[in-house]
């Protein structure tokens, strides 16, 4: 297999005597990797006193530098016998010759020790002098000097077309306009790609591009992720990172109002924002969970988060133990978490959206509305001074007969059936007509009228007997719906149904459908909606075939009529209501109670009695000294709908509407989870093996040890931390930094392993380099745009990525930068890229998250059911379909699945680095996806705009794809695909339009024959499909 | 090549580059994706798994766990020598009495072995002598989301690769046309709402995004977008296909990358997808006696049913790791009535599946293992009367079995207190279970291990010893 043979060379080529073995690459490694687990840091865990992983431990004890044999280390790495070799047998990881071989060499060199690289300061640097013109900047020193060390050479620059492609999509996640392309293309001026990435860095989707990563590293999502995952609004932070990075805010700031905003003084709204870094960790509130449980788990997220974030560090192997690798002690650990353990938050929380603390941004409108409805609220609630109410209510109850213990005798005349649902189907009118259940097991449970009767979908009720549902009659019962599709409630017959619209999404927690009523060939519709998942009476009252009234909560409901009246004929068959009954509509889920038809009409106070019955015995009979509060609020709210005088009926009405308003405002008026001290911060212990049970000894807050310590005298808080994050002499925050922007660019780190800086993390490509880039950041104020400016002009950057033999065999994973690095658009980059191809692009920047296409049931499937938010997916319309990928709505247990497909992580956890993987899943998607098509087919009709030539069609769609003209081969191949397929839909139409209505936007079917655009969108699809188009070249 | 070597080209598919150029080098001998160097560990005696995992908390002492002293203990308070300090959730734990629920349902004897189950499990009694019953499964979390991410992937908390992504790492796939880990997923029998789960159960984790498992739903298309688009027929498809085809070869000669290569392979193997996994979904071709097996659920597309049917035909197509979840067994209240429907739907199919890679002569090589996350707890939830009664999530035991290749065939482990509240015999941790599933494969869960943020992580963390009784 060549690939290792030529790996092996490399690593072989490190240790011929002539070069010196060097201890950071190449010993500490070894030693990190085969001993540190029984000999490292770990002071709990260390076998026979021995340790490896310091100097003074070391040198001169188990090593002697200059005489291996005298060097029980190497003595015992190489020992013949199996049962004295070290690391022993049954060490999972057991060392090669070749690395014992490189120990004995650092022995015989002189075993010069360092201490861990990452843990110094970065040193300034001088790039290698060189007489090479190649050089661009400092960056291009250190690569070329590196190559020439190896024998090899950097590759040529790449064309212009490939350029500006890989130069927009690296700073904007977008690819170039054809007119962009133009215009570079004719400028000839030295400065002329200079121009381009001033241009592209001001453009408003730099920032955008910028967060995307910070968004792994942040662990963002629109959910909380564990069990239930509801709904959560991060989005403002989302926005807030946006906007840092358009406007270049330094990164020093850009820590501290992320870490600690809320400590500033006086901090502004946009500082509270950011501290939303660390409240996007995952919330829980599972029933029976236990709440100081995942008070630890929130705390220990931050504190993993945090130091991987801003120092490449893993502190969360320290939380149950010392660390194995690193110089990381358990109690460093919990005097980290101290830091963040001081949030005025609860261990369960976020049932109904976003968990305290949090903050409310409305904008100004809705901070003038909402100031509107409160004073009218205030108004309304002191004409209704509760003195006054009860005054006139007691004059009206003095008034009142006694109470009739039975309720109205009334109520059980002309009663057809009464199915009161406690326990059972039995009729209680005294007629036996019993309700059965055809299919389903019937279950009962609290309703809030006693017991009700749960629907699940399953469950279909028939009345026995005839139900009598022409003039006069009365069908009154209790109706929670909790089904989100149209939906059946009941039925007889053909004659009659009772079903509701989709039910409408108002805010997050208020959803409405309009109910239906069909009777003969009348049909009505209630002219206000019922509100989703609450329990309201319902009663339907027809006093002849001309008169349907609707009764809901007691009160009438005006209904609509759809289409014309006719006479209800009184139909001789004997036909049962069915309950939840199988219709074309969706079954019906949620709760029915007290159901009872009347051969008559009732009255509308008799309607009420119903609808207030809730209480058994009727609350009026309960002696007044003993009624309970809620048993006298009902009272009250009994007399002022029913009974008081007009003006104070019609201000409790108001009074009501005003509240929903206000109830609706809010849910409008966005909030952003926060970072804020509680009042009485909690002390934090350090907590054996990890275990919230097991809090053992207390700790302050503090810095690692192997760090330089807080600044003396400063409150040890986040502001104190920030700040010490950010200062010029701290070993990791820039170099972490640098080498993920990096990252971005070439795919790989100059540290490999950006989120590991350890002992157990690769050793920098070029150390030199990572350093002179660290320094000069800090130097520079931290200038975010200034770095990545530098590394994009430098001439490194601006190589071919072409591939040869010879570099692929000497280099395969680019270490060296001889070329530049060719890799597959990220996920979201990816669906960007087709829809800017394609003109469908939403460009709009920021706001609440979207629902682009995706199939039917990938949540609803996995999810709890429909008590809470974000368990069913509903997909965006219009323009929001063509929003940027960023601002798809991630729900963490079921993450949009074709961005996972293409290697997304779903955001549990912080994320530095994602995989590519190259599977045929992802061919699936980008072959039949709508996203895809629909795309292809805006595609296709651009090209077909563009020109009546075939070719100059191939053209205009490949330039728009790939940036560049097609080769004379490419675009035989794409022609004779149009002209085969365009033969193919011409002789079928109707599969030209079923392929062309794929997708929510529609095509100019008067300009466009269905057959050649058809034939063009095969064509276009096929561009898209291509390696060059979803890779960044 | 030593494992570290190989490792080291393993954690370039992490890094962002050339994953699929190694991909490619690896695919001559016919495997869609090839084993770790060095792995299988040791001969093995599976080669693949079915996972029939339940999710809920199936209750032990109304299933697997006979305790006939409970009928004398009815009502009685649970008393403290037996709960001994044990912590209980958040849904009990405000309750004023613990007071012992006894089964409503019947045991008997099954097999030669003699096995005690309930009457709810008549036909996974026909297979006690293939199964090994295994009453005394611990586990460390409480609630459903950490218990079933750590059954599922060694860790309460997300962020590990699951279980059949671990698999589909260290052993590849055997199979061109089919991913190494597909999902199905069946909804609940009994009428209480039940429990969310998560796409992390079968997440990849830290590992390569390529070994997530695959959900196959039920329905028109089983795996994302496989149809090809309305109104795009067959040869069309295949023009579009030669299209890119052509296309990228030009542009590989030109660049060089191996990746492109891959992306060739890779959407012919998606155009063979589009036959092989409707051919698999397609059961009209299966006889009669294949429905009187498995139950006439099994026609349904989604069912519980219907999924081990599958389970049984992606056997047959040498898939890796297959990995059911059935949804409903969390009977917090009214646990005899939701019991007993959720069994109805459970227990005929799962002995099926047994039973029908028995007679194909699958069985030796495939290990089917059958467990939720957790049990259920003695004392009642809610109010008990003497024919309803509700249980609480319950972590000291639990009731699993396995059957199949490498496992011992009617074996019986383990063994609890009167209360099925403790274990007094044999415990199995969940990390143990996991090692010798591990195990089965060949695999010593020890050594099968990935290096994530300096780390090198494992399923079974540092834990894991192999249940040797239950191994044959």
């Amino acid at each position: 297999m060549p690939f290792y043979a030529a790996a092996f060379l490399l690593a072989a080529a490190a240790v011929t005597p002539s070069k010196p073995v060097d201890f950071d690459r190449e010993i500490r490694p070894i030693l990190s990797d085969h001993c540190f687990a029984c000999h490292g840091p770990d002071d709990g865990n260390r076998k026979a006193g021995i340790r490896f992983d310091q100097k003074e431990a070391v040198i001169g004890k188990t090593i002697i530098p200059g005489d291996p044999a005298k060097s029980r280390l190497f003595v015992r790495m190489s020992h013949e016998k199996a049962g004295m070799r070290m690391p022993p047998a049954n060490f999972p990881r057991q060392p090669n010759a070749q690395q014992i071989e490189t120990v004995k060499k650092w022995i015989e060199q002189g075993a010069e020790w360092k201490t861990h690289w990452a843990y110094q300061p970065p040193k300034p640097q001088t790039p290698p002098a060189t007489a090479s013109k190649w050089v661009r900047n400092g960056i291009d020193n250190f690569v070329l000097a590196r190559l020439e060390k190896e024998n090899l050479k950097p590759s040529p620059e790449a064309p212009k077309t490939t350029l500006l492609r890989r130069l927009s999509l690296d700073l904007t996640g977008l690819p170039p306009t054809a007119a962009e392309i133009k215009a570079f293309l004719a400028d000839k001026s030295p400065n002329a790609y200079e121009k381009q990435v001033d241009r592209l860095l001001a453009s408003p989707h730099y920032g955008e591009r910028m967060a995307m990563q910070w968004l792994d590293l942040a662990r963002y999502a629109d959910t909380h992720g564990y069990h239930i995952d509801s709904h959560r609004d991060m989005w403002p932070w989302r926005d807030w990172v946006i906007r840092a990075f358009n406007n270049n805010m330094s990164y020093d700031r850009f820590t501290i109002e992320q870490l600690a905003g809320d400590l500033l003084p006086n901090p502004t709204k946009d500082q509270l924002i950011a501290t939303g870094f660390n409240r996007n960790h995952m919330i829980n509130y599972e029933g029976g969970a236990i709440p100081e449980e995942y008070l630890v788990e929130y705390v220990a997220d931050r504190v993993d988060t945090t130091s991987n974030v801003w120092m490449a560090m893993t502190m969360g192997c320290a939380r149950c133990h010392d660390h194995k690798y690193d110089p990381i002690k358990q109690a460093d650990f919990y005097k980290f978490f101290a830091f963040f353990n001081t949030v005025a938050e609860k261990g369960l929380d976020g049932t109904m959206g976003n968990a305290a603390p949090m903050m409310q941004l409305p904008d100004d409108t809705q901070k003038k509305q909402l100031d509107e409805v409160n004073a009218a609220i205030a108004r309304r609630e002191a004409q209704l001074a509760p003195a006054k109410v009860d005054e006139l209510y007691n004059a009206w109850e003095a008034k009142l007969p006694p109470p009739d213990l039975a309720g109205p005798e009334s109520l059980r005349k002309n009663l057809q059936f009464h199915y009161d649902f406690e326990g059972n189907l039995l009729d209680t009118s005294g007629r036996y007509r019993h309700a059965k259940a055809v299919s389903g097991d019937p279950a009962f449970n609290t309703s809030g009228v006693g017991r009700g009767i749960d629907f699940d979908g399953s469950t279909v009720l028939v009345s026995t007997g005839p139900a009598e549902v022409a003039a006069p009659f009365t069908l009154a019962f209790w109706l929670r719906f909790n089904q989100q599709k149209e939906t059946t409630v009941m039925r007889r017959g053909t004659q009659f149904e009772v079903w509701y619209e989709k039910p409408v999404v108002f805010s997050r927690h208020r959803r409405f459908a309009t109910l239906h009523i069909d009777i003969g060939a009348n049909r009505y519709q209630s002219k206000e909606m019922l509100p989703f998942g609450e329990m309201k009476h319902v009663a339907i009252v027809s006093a002849n075939d001309a008169s349907l009234k609707l009764y809901v909560a007691g009160v009438e409901m005006p209904l609509e009529r759809i289409g014309p009246a006719s006479p209800v004929s009184r139909l001789q068959s004997i036909e049962p209501l069915e309950i939840s009954p199988i219709t074309k509509r969706a079954r019906f889920k949620g709760q029915i109670d007290d159901l009872r038809l009347y051969s008559r009409v009732i009255t509308n106070d008799e309607v009420y009695q119903l609808a207030i019955h809730q209480q058994e015995p009727p609350v009026l009979a309960i002696p007044k000294a003993k009624r309970s509060k809620a048993q006298n609020d009902y009272l009250r709210e009994y007399f002022l709908t029913q009974f008081a005088p007009t003006e104070l009926k019609e201000a409790n009405a108001d009074l009501k509407r005003l509240k929903e308003r206000k109830g609706d405002l809010e849910d409008q008026i966005p909030s952003t989870m926060v970072m804020q001290e509680a009042e009485k911060p909690r002390e934090t212990f350090i907590l054996a093996r990890g275990d919230y049970r097991n809090a053992t000894q207390k700790v302050e807050p503090q810095v690692p040890g192997v760090l330089p310590p807080l600044p003396t005298g400063a409150k040890a808080n986040r502001l104190a931390l920030a700040k010490w994050l950010t200062d010029s002499n701290h070993p990791l925050t820039a170099r972490v930094a640098v080498n993920r922007f990096w990252q971005m660019y070439f795919g790989l780190g100059i540290v490999k392993t950006s989120e590991d800086f350890g002992s157990q993390g690769e050793p920098p490509s070029h150390p030199e380099m990572l350093d002179w880039l660290a320094v000069n950041f800090v130097k520079s104020g931290w200038d975010v745009k200034a770095l990545q400016r530098l590394i994009v002009t430098s001439a490194t950057y601006r190589q071919s990525s072409k591939v040869t033999p010879q570099l692929l065999e000497a280099d395969p994973q680019n270490r060296l930068l001889a070329r530049m690095s060719r890799f597959r658009l990220s996920a979201e980059v990816l669906r960007d890229n087709a829809l800017a191809i394609s003109g469908l692009l939403n460009g709009e920047v920021g706001g609440r998250s979207v629902y682009p296409y995706q199939p039917a049931g990938l949540w609803e499937e996995l999810a709890y059911g429909d008590r809470f938010t974000a368990q069913t997916y509903t997909p965006s319309t219009g323009k929001d379909l063509y929003r940027r990928s960023m601002y798809w709505f991630w729900k963490r247990t079921v993450p949009p699945a074709t961005l996972a497909t293409f290697d997304a992580p779903d955001r549990e956890k912080c994320t530095s680095r994602r995989a590519v993987t190259n599977t045929p899943l992802q061919a699936l998607i980008l072959l039949n996806d709508p996203t895809y098509i629909e795309a292809a087919r805006a595609l296709a009709t651009n090209a077909i705009n563009a020109s009546p030539d075939a070719a100059k069609r191939v053209s205009a769609a490949f330039l728009a794809a790939t940036g560049r003209e097609p080769s004379a081969q490419e675009s035989k191949i794409l022609r004779d695909l149009a002209a085969r397929e365009l033969d193919t839909y011409s002789k079928d139409q109707k599969a030209a339009e079923a392929f062309l209505a794929i997708g929510e936007s529609k095509y100019d079917s008067k300009k466009l024959k269905p057959a050649e655009l058809a034939a063009w969108t095969t064509v276009a699809s096929a561009i898209l499909n291509m390696d060059e188009v979803v890779t960044k070249e | 090549m030593t494992h570290s070597t190989r490792r080291h080209f393993f954690g370039k598919s992490a890094s962002g580059i050339g994953v699929a150029a190694l991909a490619s080098l690896f695919q001559k001998d016919g495997h869609a994706a090839p084993a770790l160097e060095g792995l299988p560990h040791f001969a093995p005696k599976a080669k693949r798994v079915i996972f029939l995992h339940q999710s809920g908390g199936p209750s032990q002492m109304d299933l697997f766990d006979y305790k006939p002293k409970l009928q004398s203990l009815k009502g009685s308070e649970l008393p403290d020598s037996i709960r001994m300090g044990q912590r209980i959730t958040g849904m009990t734990s405000g309750q004023s009495s613990l007071p012992v629920a006894a089964s409503v349902f019947k045991f008997e004897k099954r097999g030669q072995t003699g096995s005690w189950m309930s009457e709810l499990v008549p036909w996974q009694g026909k297979i006690a002598d293939d199964m090994c019953l295994i009453r005394s499964v611990h586990t460390d979390a409480i609630n459903h989301d950490p218990a079933i991410t750590f059954i599922q992937s060694g860790s309460q908390q997300p962020g590990r690769p699951s279980l059949g992504s671990w698999v589909s790492y260290g052993l590849g796939s055997e199979n061109q046309n089919m991913p190494a880990f597909v999902v199905l997923l069946s909804q609940q029998h009994s009428l209480n709402v039940d429990q969310p789960l998560f796409s992390r159960l079968w997440g990849s984790g830290f590992l390569p995004s390529n070994h997530q498992g695959v959900r196959f739903r039920g329905g028109s298309e089983p795996v994302l977008y496989l149809e090809d688009p309305a109104g795009l027929n067959k040869s069309s498809r295949r023009n579009i296909l030669d299209a890119v085809g052509a296309l990228n070869k030009m542009h590989q000669q030109d660049f060089g990358d191996p990746e492109i290569a891959t992306r060739i392979e890779q959407y012919e193997m998606a155009y063979r997808m589009q036959t092989s996994v409707p051919d698999l979904m397609d059961l009209s071709k299966e006889p009669e006696s294949t429905f009187e097996l498995y139950g006439p659920e099994a026609r349904k597309p989604g069912s519980y049913a219907a999924n081990c049917l599958l389970a049984r035909r992606l056997a047959e197509r040498n898939v890796r790791f297959i990995q059911l979840y059935h949804r409903g067994w969390d009977q917090h209240n009214d646990l005899p009535r939701d019991l007993a429907l959720q069994c109805k739907g459970t227990d005929q199919p799962s002995a099926a599946l047994v039973m029908d890679l028995k007679q194909r002569g699958l069985l030796d090589e495939t290990l089917v293992v059958w467990g939720g996350e957790f049990g259920r707890t003695v004392y009642c939830q809610g109010k008990l009367t003497d024919t309803n009664y509700g249980r609480d999530h319950h972590p000291r035991n639990f009731a699993m079995w396995m059957a199949g290749g490498g496992i011992k065939p009617g074996a019986q482990i383990g063994a609890t207190d009167d209360y099925s509240y403790n274990i007094t015999e044999d415990p199995v941790h969940v990390h143990d279970i996991q090692a010798t599933i591990l195990h089965c494969l060949g695999i010593d869960h020890k050594r099968l291990t990935f290096k994530f943020q300096g780390r090198h992580f494992r399923l079974t963390d540092v834990h894991g010893e192999l249940v040797k009784k239950a191994l044959a």
